[in-house]
């Protein structure tokens, strides 16, 4: 494509008054090698008259490559879109005239660099085109049929989709449908109501876009969104299917209540809240060593959760199941009836609060918190004692139940999988043998999945996530490391079925987005307007392995022969591969390892005083830095031009020698903070940035330089209070301890 | 610690809860009301542990406890409760259940606290009055107690007054050495002097110490004063009162019987007019207080909680008495043979008031006072 360049420089929103805007067109004309009259400036750019002089010109003269120097590429998104336009935006508003002195020498510069780097990245960008895969499929198919996999199923039918439901048992339903009443989802939050997965059953039943599989477990799931090859063992056999996007919502398990012989499990009338449900569908509360009606039954809540031993965490609706199941005693135990409720704390989150209340103002419902050290037998006539510690009723205390109901924990059916795949790494890291062994001795828990992934055959935990289907939490709750497959209900986390319903069409919208997408050959979370997908040039591939083994969302594969593909509608474009590779031959049209290093090598780099790089990853250091100008409350160090990148992950080495061969010198990283449990979108692009420039070590030698004039931050997007004088801290060890670049003027 | 045995009881909570406790069970255990009480004790406060005792209907530790009594009910506790179980109400009501549990007989207590039995209570001390010579107004000056004329002339009425307050004082006795079994049986003995923690209660009663700790029904304090230390005037004016009629030397108690005794005229004259203004200063103060103490009620109604029958009653007994003793008087003082019927109507709140102390928030005097004692001598104040 012949490009003809167009470079509006807006002086709205300050920038006119911090910056010489004539003297900054003759500047970067220079610096770029553009002639004056590719320059525009007007008063608002992002006006409609702005925006129709853009347009003129475009219509006019042809200009189909644009840089805007305006605002942050974070705002005037919707503005600033020229289709058919190779595009930069050059943030001169947060980055300069928000966070510099207005008309000095050293803002003025920095708008230049800015500028110039700006017309840099249009010359060597290219439109665009989205790679669309073919064949693609529009299925939903949603793993689990109980509340969340039922409401995952309705929502995306009625969106317009085909689903596959896969139930392992021979009922729809799941744990709602075995209760015996649900506790109240509406104001006032009075009586128990009938469990709403009944009617749900019923609606996808008459769903004539929903076919459902009972009795059917997953045997494999191999490809990628729009194109995932399911095998499923259904009690006819195996059956294979087409799918376009995958929901996992398999549910939970009662925690193991035969490791809670400490509260009394294994006694006759020690039962489990699960338990409970079927005697009180019976129609009776009795006592299962004699029949005899059990007329003072004892909750004790937190069984086996926030329990360091057991589960740590909370199973966040025993409070709610228990307080409804008091009700059970009181209204089949008779008026005389009792329950009496040991908690840790009552959690009634949201509206349940007014169950709570509603059901503490019933005088046969007897609350105290404590801590239940023991669950013993009276005598031979199978009555118990439970005792507890620090109550509200004294320090020490004992009473007599007839029953007792054990709130028992949530465990996710990811948790045995993820436990058992963990067991499995960690005796692969003793040898194969250990490996051999633990695979031999362990029982294989039920895979849900059965991923062909490299990265491992089910959706993975967090580090710390007790098992629970991996979720970034902070920003998106439904991304999981597997791109096209959501998790939803109980595996994400304890949730009641109101909200597992409300979790499932969330999941729901973010398949069919997936499906949509890849459709369009658009990226998915978080860069969900990307249409550019990672172009490598094999030719050059050494097949060493690298993008493979460091893709955190496992869209390279190898072939027979090693040889690396991608399976591109698992890509998030994050560039971890650009970054990765020594041969640097992963390219993005608008992002490449060429492009960067142009930029950094256009900065212009005066022989006094300092002259820094920092390269910010585009979701949360770059955000914090726009953040300090919104704020306009802190000045950020002139010394430093910033440079977003997609992911610190796509951080090439090669840019190192391209800054410190140009004169820079110092360069900063700055990326998201470490660790699988920080809620980074790309995984852990920073920690891979990190490993890879603890070895640009080598290169600064070579350079005869300091290791020190490069250095990672780590920034949250809520860090900016704190960052410039992070930044500063840097720039004056360099230039107080390093003094300036030798290679300065070369 | 030693390990307590728990005995939850529905039926006392539902108790509870009808004896005007009924916003009991809102109470969430945040122990709002024991921060912001002004009157408990520092180690194990009140009224916390009496609202989850009385959720579980735990009736043995509540009644066995000074605490209840404790409680002026300030209702700083209520005012502040986060959810409007107001504790204060709740203590009133279990207090009530206390006396019931304690008096002698029980069911008394039981009646005086259901307005159902309200009339046939009152009837008795008027049927009482009337069937003793009912209808005999007699001619002349109007004069109360004139000799062989109107009904409460000495021979009936003093016996009558006399043998009720002695009946009740035998009942309150019975009624507070139980209470005071029930507090004392588990405990370790003291040190502490009964005497010793005797004069200290009765010296803080006097002062109304704890009483001026309230903030929400601060005013309360006042009001309680002046009722308090008219009750006190009024008693010192019936024993005044009740020497005469003994020493009168034609018409008193002594002649009556034949033994007369040599007493001055003048002295009866002085005694008069000394129980005179003492009784008329204790009226005009009861009056004032009980209306202070209806009007602050009502006022902090929204904060304290308005009361429930078992205050109204002593309350409206307490301002009945006052009022109808100062119109009788003022009737008498007009000569207006009226007088006689309302003398009529005041005698028969007396009679009520002292014959249902025991069973009546009359009664709370005594055991709040035992209470006080109780701790002082089990060290705890």
């Amino acid at each position: 494509m012949e490009k003809k360049y167009g470079v509006y420089i807006c002086k709205g929103c300050g920038i006119g008054e911090a910056v010489d805007v004539q003297k900054l067109i003759d500047q970067t004309a220079s610096g770029a090698r553009l002639p004056k009259e590719s320059f525009k400036s007007h008063d608002a750019l992002c006006s409609p008259e702005g925006i129709a002089m853009i347009n003129t010109d475009i219509k006019n003269d042809g200009i189909n490559a644009i840089n805007i120097v305006a605002c942050s590429q974070r705002s005037k998104v919707e503005e600033f879109d020229f289709p058919g336009c190779v595009q930069a935006r050059t943030n001169i508003r947060e980055l300069v005239a928000w966070s510099q002195p207005a008309m000095e020498e050293p803002t003025q510069a920095l708008a230049r660099d800015y500028a110039v780097m700006g017309v840099i990245k249009i010359q060597k960008g290219d439109l665009p085109e989205p790679g669309i895969l073919e064949n693609l499929n529009r299925t939903v198919l949603v793993v689990g049929g109980g509340m969340t996999g039922l409401s995952a199923a309705l929502e995306s039918a009625r969106a317009g989709y085909d689903v596959i439901l896969v139930e392992k048992e021979a009922q729809l339903g799941g744990w709602g449908a075995k209760i015996f009443k649900s506790f109240p989802m509406s104001y006032p939050f009075e009586g128990l109501i009938d469990s709403p997965v009944h009617a749900k059953i019923k609606e996808v039943q008459a769903d004539s876009r929903i076919k459902i599989y009972t009795g059917t477990t997953i045997q494999k799931i191999d490809g990628q969104p729009g194109l995932y090859d399911v095998t499923l063992q259904t009690p006819a056999g195996e059956e294979t299917l087409k799918a376009g996007a995958i929901v996992l919502a398999a549910g939970w398990k009662p925690y193991d209540a035969t490791k809670l012989t400490r509260l009394g499990y294994g006694l006759p009338n020690v039962v489990t809240s699960v338990e409970f449900e079927e005697m009180a569908k019976t129609g009776k509360i009795t006592r299962p060593s004699d029949g005899k009606p059990a007329k003072k039954v004892a909750f004790i809540q937190c069984a086996g959760s926030r329990d360091p031993e057991h589960l740590p965490y909370c199973s966040h609706f025993c409070c709610s199941t228990s307080l409804k199941q008091a009700k059970y005693v009181r209204e089949l135990g008779g008026s005389d009836a009792i329950a009496m409720i040991f908690y840790k704390d009552i959690r009634t989150p949201g509206q349940s609060e007014l169950f709570y209340k509603n059901m503490q103002n019933d005088p046969g419902v007897m609350l105290t918190k404590g801590d239940v050290t023991g669950i013993s037998e009276a005598g031979s006539g199978k009555n118990l004692y439970v005792e507890a510690e620090n109550t509200l009723l004294g320090e020490k205390v004992k009473t007599a139940a007839d029953l007792v109901v054990l709130a028992i924990g949530v465990v996710p059916a990811t948790a045995g999988p993820q436990q058992y795949l963990d067991g499995v790494a960690a005796a692969g890291a003793k040898g194969d043998e250990a490996k051999a062994k633990y695979i031999e001795e362990t029982p294989k828990p039920e895979f849900l999945l059965n991923l062909g992934y490299k990265q491992g055959p089910e959706i993975p935990s967090m580090e710390g996530g007790f098992g629970f289907a991996d979720s970034n939490f902070l920003c998106f709750q439904y991304e999981t490391r597997r791109t096209g497959i959501y998790a939803a209900g109980c595996v994400r986390q304890p949730m009641t079925m109101a909200e597992a319903a409300e979790d499932a069409a969330g999941a729901a919208m973010k398949a069919v987005q997936v499906i949509e997408h890849v459709a369009k050959g658009i990226a998915v979370h978080p860069r969900a307007w990307d249409i550019t997908f990672p172009d490598p040039m094999m030719t050059r591939c050494t097949s060493c392995k690298r993008c493979t083994e460091e893709c955190p969302f496992g869209a390279i594969d190898e072939d027979a022969k090693g040889t690396p593909f991608y399976k591109i509608n698992r890509c998030r474009r994050c560039g971890t591969c650009m970054g990765a590779c020594p041969e640097r031959i992963v390219s993005f049209k608008d992002y490449h390892v060429d492009m960067i290093g142009s930029m950094i090598k256009s900065v212009d780099v005066p022989e006094e005083g300092m002259t820094i790089i920092a390269l910010a990853c585009e979701n949360d250091a770059y955000a914090a830095l726009d953040t300090v100008g919104i704020r306009r409350k802190q000045q950020l160090n002139p010394a430093v031009r910033i440079l977003p990148v997609r992911c610190l992950g796509s951080t090439n080495l090669v840019w190192v020698a391209d800054a410190f061969s140009r004169g820079i010198d110092g360069l900063m990283l700055l990326g998201c903070k470490f660790g699988e449990d920080y809620q980074c979108h790309f995984v852990k692009g920073s920690e891979l940035a990190s490993y890879r420039f603890s070895k640009v070590q080598e290169t600064l030698n070579r350079l005869q330089l300091e290791a020190e004039r490069c250095q990672m931050l780590q920034v949250g997007i809520d860090d900016y209070a704190k960052l410039p004088e992070m930044i500063d801290a840097f720039v004056k060890n360099v230039e107080d301890k390093l003094g300036p670049n030798p290679f300065k003027g070369f | 610690m030693s390990e307590r045995i728990l005995n939850p009881d529905l039926g006392f909570v539902k108790e509870v809860i009808s004896a005007g406790g009924e916003s009991l069970k809102k109470c969430y255990q945040c122990a709002t009301c024991s921060v912001v009480c002004n009157v408990t004790p520092e180690d194990k406060p009140f009224p916390r542990k009496e609202m989850i005792q009385a959720q579980w209907g735990l009736k043995d530790e509540l009644f066995r406890n000074p605490d209840i009594w404790l409680c002026h009910q300030c209702s700083d506790c209520t005012a502040n409760c986060p959810r409007g179980a107001k504790p204060g109400e709740v203590l009133n009501a279990i207090r009530k259940l206390s006396l019931q549990e304690f008096s002698v007989p029980g069911f008394l207590a039981k009646m005086v606290n259901k307005p159902v039995f309200l009339l046939l209570l009152l009837a008795i001390p008027a049927a009482i009055l009337l069937a003793s010579g009912a209808g005999v107004f007699p001619d002349g000056k109007v004069e109360f107690g004139k000799p062989g004329g109107f009904l409460f002339s000495l021979k009936y009425i003093d016996p009558l007054f006399t043998t009720v307050a002695v009946l009740a004082l035998i009942s309150l006795g019975l009624g507070i050495r139980k209470y005071w079994n029930a507090m004392s049986e588990g405990k370790p003995e003291t040190n502490v002097p009964i005497g010793a923690a005797i004069t200290e209660t009765v010296k803080e009663i006097l002062a109304h110490k704890r009483f001026d700790k309230c903030e929400v029904a601060s005013a309360r304090s006042i009001a309680h004063k002046l009722v308090f230390y008219s009750f006190m005037g009024l008693f010192v004016t019936t024993i005044l009162a009740f020497i005469k009629v003994i020493l009168e030397p034609q018409t008193g108690y002594l002649a009556y019987l034949g033994h007369p005794v040599a007493i001055s005229e003048s002295f009866i004259t002085w005694l008069t007019v000394v129980f005179k203004i003492i009784g008329n200063a204790s009226a005009a103060a009861l009056i004032i207080g009980i209306l202070l103490m209806m009007s602050n009620r009502v006022k902090n109604a929204a904060k304290a909680g308005l009361g429930s029958y078992y205050d109204w009653l002593f309350i409206s007994l307490v301002a009945g008495l006052g009022i109808t003793g100062l119109l009788a008087e003022l009737l008498r003082l007009a000569n207006t043979p009226a007088a006689y019927g309302m003398y009529l109507v005041h005698l028969c709140f007396v009679f009520f008031l002292f014959a249902y102390a025991p069973f009546s928030k009359m009664a709370h005097m005594f055991y709040r006072a035992t209470a006080m004692v109780f701790e002082k001598k089990s060290g705890k104040a």
